[in-house]
């Protein structure tokens, strides 16, 4: 989270709620002209020079505080008119860099000039922005066309919880909202995707494990890289069971023992709930000082008709910390939106005597 | 209360006859404990707390639950406390509060929600939690509410705003690690009974390892506020052995929503 956001509980939850709603759908660019090939390079901040550290205890040395920052914005599935295009041209690039830079100066900006959209929403600056543009045009990488493969039939019968977004949603009970409104969890992969903000990973290391911990909903994933057998299968998980090994300075996290029907791997533990039957693996690789390429596979067998896998960047950026994010100590976005639902069927009632 | 091995053996004597002058020096033997390559302790592992520090810090007697239906289950044990000298030296308002605290604890105690537990109530819960100690920092998660905690041993930090869980900056003293503990919102008890702290408590933790398995854990608490005296606590963390010790995952809100939000359910 940047340092200009200075949260507090009891604005968090309801901020999250809020800026979901104003943050609109995912960039509604559409790319022209034609395909070309992938760029050749990753940012400027793979240094040539640079070799993988170690930690004293000989393990490649990840730690820091890494965010997914840039590539907010860029959807999950690939839009159908890009096709099996991966990457934006050079000049798509260069446009999307200028929206930053503009986006920057707009976020600068202290007071709303005459005329201007003024929303009832917190402040532009309370959310996290990229950087530099992500040059990727889904975050889906495999298959080629940058989209999740088909539901198979029985998860479609899973039913969706709410998330944020909607003006009006069915409010019966918590039960009706998903498991990140309800502050519970946004699952492995929703607590990395890039969203508008909450992005932070802090890696810590220590002989035998590595941990990772997520501002948002204040996630500890604690990793054991000793070789050790998964827990028992009976003790399932929202945030599953996972165990690591190094291949060369590849960090490959194996994760099974999920919850069936909880989160979906869209942003924010959205989209349809995958199954028990879950097993993710992510690999982790330092490719410079402050690059970091993530990647994961997604294997459902009773959600998916194959495997597939997501991949972005992360990165280290000056200033950038994890903040403790008490989501369900300040949840009055739960409270306002049951209290909200049952005051509005009270004044219905008491039109129709 | 450090005690020489009992056995040392041959091989022992003859390694410690060859360790640097400098190692030699140390205040205390050099006890069999994990090291990191630099040689300070090395905390890594899956730590508990006995005793039900957690229901009350102070020495108290057995009682009925709130609740007959639990039965025995519910009752609270009898225990020694962890507060050095028995009692909280409250001020007087203070005492009173805390009393008001206990009579409303079923609404008031934030681990009844499921609200992150501060520290040092996280560390004595009955819950495991587990370091993982790097280089440089060193990572608390605790299996309660899925509370964390990250000790920056780097320069001192001063926390950006008021947490549930404080800002932690640690150092070294000898092969003690020192952690300084501000920045705490004062939504925190201390345990079940509705001792409490503000959001200008501030607390000293001291974790020493005597032996492999064991951490020696001490806090000092001062709150002019609400205390007319710097008191402490201290109590021991058990390394869980058993061979498939592991973090599991307790995230209590689900237990808890039907409880906060019950009666703005849809009837």
């Amino acid at each position: 989270m940047r340092l200009r956001f200075i949260p507090c509980a009891s604005v968090v939850a309801a901020g999250a709620a809020i800026l979901a709603l104003i943050a609109g759908p995912a960039n509604g660019q559409s790319a022209q002209g034609q395909a070309k090939s992938a760029p050749a390079t990753r940012t400027a901040t793979t240094a040539k020079s640079w070799t993988q550290p170690k930690t004293p205890w000989g393990d490649p040395d990840l730690q820091g505080t890494w965010t997914s920052d840039d590539c907010i914005g860029t959807p999950l599935n690939r839009p159908a008119n890009l096709g099996d295009r991966l990457y934006y041209t050079e000049q798509e690039l260069a446009q999307r860099g200028q929206n930053i830079e503009r986006q920057q100066q707009n976020d600068l900006q202290e007071t709303v000039a005459p005329n201007q959209r003024v929303g009832t929403g917190p402040p532009g600056h309370w959310g996290e922005r990229a950087r530099r543009p992500c040059k990727q045009t889904s975050l889906v990488v495999d298959p080629p066309n940058g989209r999740t493969p088909d539901l198979l039939p029985e998860a479609k019968l899973r039913p969706v919880p709410e998330g944020a977004g909607n003006n009006n949603p069915k409010a019966d009970s918590w039960e009706d909202f998903s498991y990140y409104i309800r502050c519970i969890s946004r699952g492995v992969t929703g607590s990395i995707l890039p969203v508008i903000y909450g992005n932070g990973q802090q890696v810590v290391q220590g002989p035998g494990y590595v941990m990772i911990l997520q501002e948002m909903v204040h996630e500890a994933r604690v990793i054991p890289t000793d070789g050790r057998p998964h827990a028992s299968p009976n003790i399932r998980t929202y945030m599953g069971d996972p165990r690591g090994h190094w291949e060369g300075n590849t960090l490959v996290v194996e994760t099974t023992n999920f919850l069936g029907n909880r989160n979906g791997i869209g942003l924010n533990g959205g989209g349809t709930p995958t199954s028990e039957a879950l097993k993710l693996t992510e690999r982790y690789t330092r490719v410079g000082p402050n690059e970091l390429h993530y990647e994961v596979t997604v294997d459902d067998p009773k959600t998916y008709v194959k495997p597939f896998k997501i991949a972005f960047p992360l990165t280290q950026e000056p200033g950038y910390q994890n903040f403790e994010y008490a989501c369900h100590e300040g949840n009055y976005a739960m409270f306002d939106s049951l209290s909200g639902a049952r005051a509005k069927e009270k004044a219905e009632a008491a039109k129709k005597k | 209360m450090f005690h020489l091995p009992r056995v040392l053996s041959a091989a022992v004597l003859f390694f410690l006859a060859g360790i640097p002058s400098s190692a030699q020096t140390r205040a205390r033997p050099a006890a069999q404990i994990p090291r990191m390559p630099d040689g300070k302790p090395n905390f890594t592992g899956l730590w508990q707390a006995l005793g039900t520090a957690d229901w009350d810090i102070r020495d108290h007697s057995s009682q009925a639950g709130p609740f007959f239906q639990l039965g025995a289950i519910g009752a609270m044990p009898a225990g020694q406390g962890i507060v050095e000298g028995g009692e909280i030296p409250y001020k007087p308002e203070a005492a009173a509060q805390q009393k008001e605290n206990f009579k409303n604890r079923l609404k008031l105690d934030p681990e009844v929600k499921c609200y992150m537990p501060g520290i040092p109530r996280a560390n004595y819960m009955p819950f495991p939690f587990q370091i993982v100690q790097s280089q440089r920092d060193i990572a608390f998660a605790y299996e309660y509410a899925t509370a964390n905690r990250v000790v920056n041993m780097g320069k001192f930090k001063e926390g950006a705003v008021d947490t549930w869980m404080g800002t932690s900056n640690g150092h070294w003293e000898g092969d003690t690690l020192v952690v300084d503990v501000t920045g705490l919102n004062g939504n925190s008890w201390y345990d079940r009974s509705g001792n409490f702290q503000t959001d200008s408590t501030h607390v000293i933790e001291r974790f020493t390892m005597p032996d492999a398995d064991h951490v020696s854990y001490e806090a000092t608490i001062e709150d002019p506020a609400i205390y007319t005296r710097p008191w402490k606590i201290s109590t021991v963390f058990y390394r869980r052995k058993e061979k498939n010790a592991q973090l599991n995952e307790f995230k209590c809100v689900e237990f808890a929503e039907e409880l906060i939000y019950g009666d703005l359910k849809k009837k």
